[in-house]
């Protein structure tokens, strides 16, 4: 799953007959003047200019300026770009045309599991969390797009009439076939806009998530990952994010803040309760990690150095349930080598290690790790007749003694 | 009795490197228990034809790859089970096609990455076809002392300390590998163990849900109690909760949810599984699944570590009324055999070992020649002379013996491009040969006529230092009437007028360091003395100081040639990179070079 930045979703949406407003995409305001020389409708048109950046709630914190003519763009473009909002610093910025409408409309067409959803209400606009009630839904089951006639039904159970309704059901029939045929998660236009006298629609403002596991089948893709929590991705996580991407196996690896108990558990089951180990004793995670799929040791070393990096921790909880065919020994290896060089660049000073685990070559695995112990490391090993998640407990507690 | 996977099943995997270590896993529980191998048959297109050699017990079983599903189960009509190992990209074809046969009814899907829409499709295949699809991302079914489908379990070991040999009274559910091997060790520790464990894989739509499984467990009246661990993202644990609460059932429920950290961390944070994401207005979350199970009576304890205790209580309900009674524990009916190396640990084997060796040991973490290890020796100072000695000799030199050992080699390290070895490497690189075949070509020359004077000579001074020590004519007589002329003796151009510059600096070397014992050095020079009386040129030559001098620091006579040896390849890869270098062309004899000393051109006589 991923959100793609609005103008990938515009173009998705242009490949589909879906209207946009006129758009392009700026790094530089000097650049608007120039390019007014070929886009008449920067001139022609009342123009809107949004931070082209993954920041959720973007009007409320300024970076969506409206009613603008170009010099008000290029000013507005000015004061945005460079900006540092939420830890990201604006490097884009999207100028579009501000289509004059007289209506705001919601359109949604999500993935449940018997399909997809289709979302319609004649009650678009930010405020439409309030007018839920006015959202109409149709069911689409997989395999299958809905007809006609069912588009009609839905557009007037939501209150569109006549002309209104066929135009609103075309658009939606258009946004259907590019969540279906574009593996999307969930496109989300709001507000779907209208100048009625030239019938002229426009989705002025979508969310597009697309299926990223889908990407061997759209050649087409080229859409670098966005940051889905508020913050740009640090270096550490990209890094990690490169090594995933090519290795047998994962890894993952998020930062947290404030948080002095470090995460280097396997398996995407279990290292979501060793997370949640931590926050029920009321503690906080210096970050997220999980390795699982018996990746190679040197991802599981590279992993290691990036949680053994995090600031200010106190405890490394390297956990894990009994593996099925992840090898214990092998990716123990990588993490001990990992240790190895942290504390040659005098990290993990100070910090314990608490290890459980078990599965394929878990005594040698764990005889390794307690071997550390001749070397300097604060290790504590435990193996699979402690409880998973057990060594948290042992952790925070080792702190009253 | 069990659910889904039972002795019934027959399996066909679909896959490479993968699926074949998934065979060998259920080969080893298959062994195990007794029971023949489930797996019948591979699909992997390029490999059509070929087998795929399983191993079971102590033998290896070879079983068939074909190109398609259809061939299959056209060769095996008793398949009914198949196991996806392919890549995300070819899971929805060949899942499809499997759900299309007439004999496959389940169909496992260990593959991880395959799109959300794909998976919808399967599911409504599967309901079409009233079969059932597992997975994606699941690991695999086991059904205790019945039937192991895919890695679940893991190694051999753990299967036995998981007492999978033997079924119990307990079902488990999960979405995760890892946790569906730690919930069967839990039920082993902390109850009778499991009668199936199954995971459904984390992706955010798992073709078969819990309650598919749910309504299966219910009806296996072995199963008693079902442990249930979900996480936070989708409905499907909402729904299983719903299932319990809707009406009473036979089966306890324990259930666990992972997600509650979802609570205080950055919104939209992703986890490993894809499916474990947020979901909007507190459905999917963690701390409502975990309510829905609350309000369904299932048993659900406050966090994952008080699972053990919560399924031990449960336990003790069920005995304590009579629903299951106390297992007397068995071994497994088999034991898989040991490795061999497992089976020399325990002393229940004798190998006689096929070579010996006293002076290299490779077995730890880097080399050890006679019980030094490299790097230390390295440390301390020590330096490939002393390590010539040490495996030469099984003794470190001391330094002046190391410094003798230099200096042979650094005079014999080369002796121009015309001499037989050097000639015949060169001739080697010119006709494009390898570093180590042309090496290797100049060192086959060494031998009685060439580099080989120093074996000898070293043995001959030896006898002579020891059997004939003041007396230089008897050891002449000995040498002219059993050998002929004395190894390291004459040379072509050298004389005493005329020395040999090398062998004076080698032997005044010797000669200056009172802690070197020097008595085959001694006698050599002794012999030198009689013989230039007879002729000028009959001097000690290099090979013959060499030979003694080596003898004198307690070489064996049989391990004088490999100082040459050393010695020369230094110069014969010399050579052979210098051709190389300067892209030599390949070289053959002029005609003029070549005395044709043969028959004039004649008829060939017919054959009779």
């Amino acid at each position: 799953m991923a959100k793609i930045l609005e103008s990938p979703a515009m173009k998705l949406f242009e490949k589909w007959g879906v209207p946009v407003p006129s758009h392009l995409v700026i790094s530089s305001a000097e650049q608007l003047s120039t390019l007014s020389q070929v886009n008449k409708w920067l001139t022609e048109s009342t123009l809107v200019v949004k931070a082209h950046e993954a920041i959720g709630g973007r009007f409320k914190l300024g970076l969506v300026k409206l009613n603008l003519d170009l010099n008000g763009a290029i000013q507005a473009a000015k004061e945005m770009l460079g900006k540092r909002v939420q830890e990201i610093s604006i490097s884009q910025a999207l100028v579009a045309e501000m289509l004059d409408h007289d209506e705001e409309y919601y359109l949604c067409v999500r993935s449940i599991r018997e399909g997809a959803e289709i979302l319609l209400s004649k009650h678009g606009g930010v405020e439409i969390e309030d007018h839920w009630e006015t959202v109409k839904r149709l069911v689409v089951p997989i395999d299958s797009t809905p007809s006609h006639a069912q588009l009609i039904e839905l557009a007037h159970q939501a209150g569109f009439e006549s002309d209104l309704a066929e135009r609103v059901a075309k658009i939606t029939n258009r946004v259907f076939l590019c969540y279906d045929n574009e593996d999307a998660i969930s496109i989300e236009i709001n507000p779907l806009v209208i100048a009625k006298k030239a019938m002229r629609f426009a989705a002025l403002d979508a969310v597009v998530e697309l299926d990223m596991t889908a990407k061997f089948r759209h050649p087409d893709w080229s859409f670098t990952p966005v940051s889905e929590f508020g913050r740009p991705l640090t270096p550490d996580e990209l890094a990690i994010m490169e090594i995933d991407a090519r290795i047998k196996g994962s890894l993952k690896f998020v930062q947290a803040t404030d948080g002095d108990i470090a995460l280097l558990p396997a398996g995407g089951g279990a290292s979501v309760f060793y997370a949640d180990a931590v926050i029920a004793l009321g503690r906080r995670i210096a970050n997220y990690a999980e390795y699982s799929g018996d990746p190679p040791d040197w991802a599981v070393e590279a992993l290691t150095e990036k949680v053994c990096s995090l600031p200010n921790i106190k405890h490394l909880i390297i956990g894990g349930a009994i593996a099925n065919f992840t090898d214990v020994k092998a990716t123990f290896n990588g993490i001990i080598n990992g240790l190895r060089k942290a504390k040659a660049q005098g990290k993990l000073q100070g910090v314990k290690i608490w290890v459980r685990r078990g599965g394929p070559n878990e005594e040698q695995g764990l005889d390794a790790m307690r071997q550390l112990r001749h070397e300097g490391f604060d290790i504590h090993v435990f193996d699979r007749y402690t409880p998973l998640t057990s060594i948290v407990d042992k952790a925070i507690q080792s702190e009253k003694n | 009795m069990s659910i889904i996977a039972t002795e019934q099943t027959k399996a066909v995997i679909v896959g490479a490197r993968a699926g074949q270590n998934a065979a060998k896993r259920m080969a080893e529980f298959c062994y195990m228990m007794g029971l023949p191998l489930n797996v019948l048959a591979f699909v992997y297109p390029p490999d059509a034809g070929k087998t795929v050699e399983v191993l079971y017990g102590n033998q290896f079983l070879s079983i068939p790859v074909y190109a398609s599903l259809a061939n299959a189960l056209a060769a095996h009509p008793t398949i009914n089970t198949a196991l996806v190992y392919v890549g995300a990209d070819k899971v929805f074809s060949i899942t499809k096609e499997a759900l299309e046969t007439d004999g496959i009814s389940f169909v496992s899907i260990i593959a991880e990455g395959v799109p959300e829409k794909d998976a919808k499709r399967l599911i409504r295949l599967s309901k079409e076809k009233n079969k059932l699809v597992n997975g994606p991302s699941a690991i695999g079914v086991m059904s205790a002392g019945e039937c192991r489908l895919g890695v679940i379990g893991g190694e051999y070991r753990n299967l036995k300390l998981c007492k999978l040999h033997r079924p119990g009274s307990f079902g488990v559910l999960t979405k995760s590998g890892g946790l569906t091997n730690e919930l069967m060790w839990l039920c082993s520790q902390f109850a009778d163990g499991i009668t199936t464990a199954i995971s459904i894989g984390g992706d955010t739509y798992p073709c078969t849900d819990f309650v598919t499984y749910l309504d299966l467990f219910e009806a296996d009246l072995q199963t008693k109690a079902v442990v249930l661990v979900g996480e936070m993202g989708g409905t499907l644990e909402e729904e299983a909760a719903a299932w319990y609460g809707k009406t009473k059932r036979r089966i306890k429920l324990i259930a666990s949810v992972s997600g509650l950290c979802q609570e205080v961390l950055p919104k939209g944070m992703k986890f490993g599984h894809a499916g474990a994401k947020e979901g909007k207005g507190g459905i999917g979350s963690a701390r409502h699944k975990l309510q829905a199970f609350r309000d369904a009576g299932a048993l659900v304890p406050e966090t994952f570590g008080a699972l053990g205790n919560a399924i031990h209580g449960v336990y003790q309900t069920l005995l304590a009324d009579g629903t299951i009674a106390k297992k007397t524990e068995t071994a497994p009916p088999r034991d898989l055999p040991l490795q061999i190396e497992e089976s020399l640990k325990r002393g229940q084997v004798v190998v006689e070992p096929l070579i010996r060796t006293t002076i290299s040991d490779d077995r730890g973490e880097e080399p050890l020649y006679l019980g030094y290890a490299a790097t230390e020796l390295i440390e301390k100072g020590y330096s490939i002379e002393h390590l010539i000695g040490l495996l030469f000799n099984k003794e470190l030199p001391t330094k002046e013996q190391a410094e003798v050992i230099k200096r042979i080699i650094i005079l014999s390290a080369d002796h121009g491009p015309a001499v037989s070895g050097a000639l015949a490497t060169i001739l080697a690189a010119c006709a494009g040969i390898a570093l180590p075949q042309a090496v290797a070509a100049g060192l086959i020359m060494i031998g009685p006529r060439f580099g080989g004077a120093v074996s000898d000579a070293g043995k001959y001074f030896k006898l002579g230092a020891t059997s004939y020590r003041n007396d230089v004519p008897s050891f002449l007589a000995y040498m002219k009437s059993n050998v002929g002329p004395v190894p390291g003796i004459g040379h072509r151009v050298k004389s005493l007028r005329n020395p040999d510059k090398r062998v004076k600096s080698l032997v005044s070397f010797v000669k200056s360091r009172p802690s070197l014992q020097t008595p085959c050095l001694d006698f050599a020079l002794e012999v030198e003395k009689v013989t230039t009386l007879k002729k000028e040129n009959l001097i000690l030559n290099l090979d013959g100081a060499i030979g003694a001098i080596l003898v004198d620091l307690g070489f064996p006579e049989h391990a004088l040639n490999g100082f040459f040896v050393i010695a020369r390849a230094i110069g014969f890869i010399g050579h052979w990179i210098d051709q190389k270098e300067q892209n030599s062309r390949l070289i053959r004899l002029y005609d003029y070079l070549v005395n044709y000393a043969v028959r004039p051109k004649r008829d060939v006589p017919t054959l009779n």
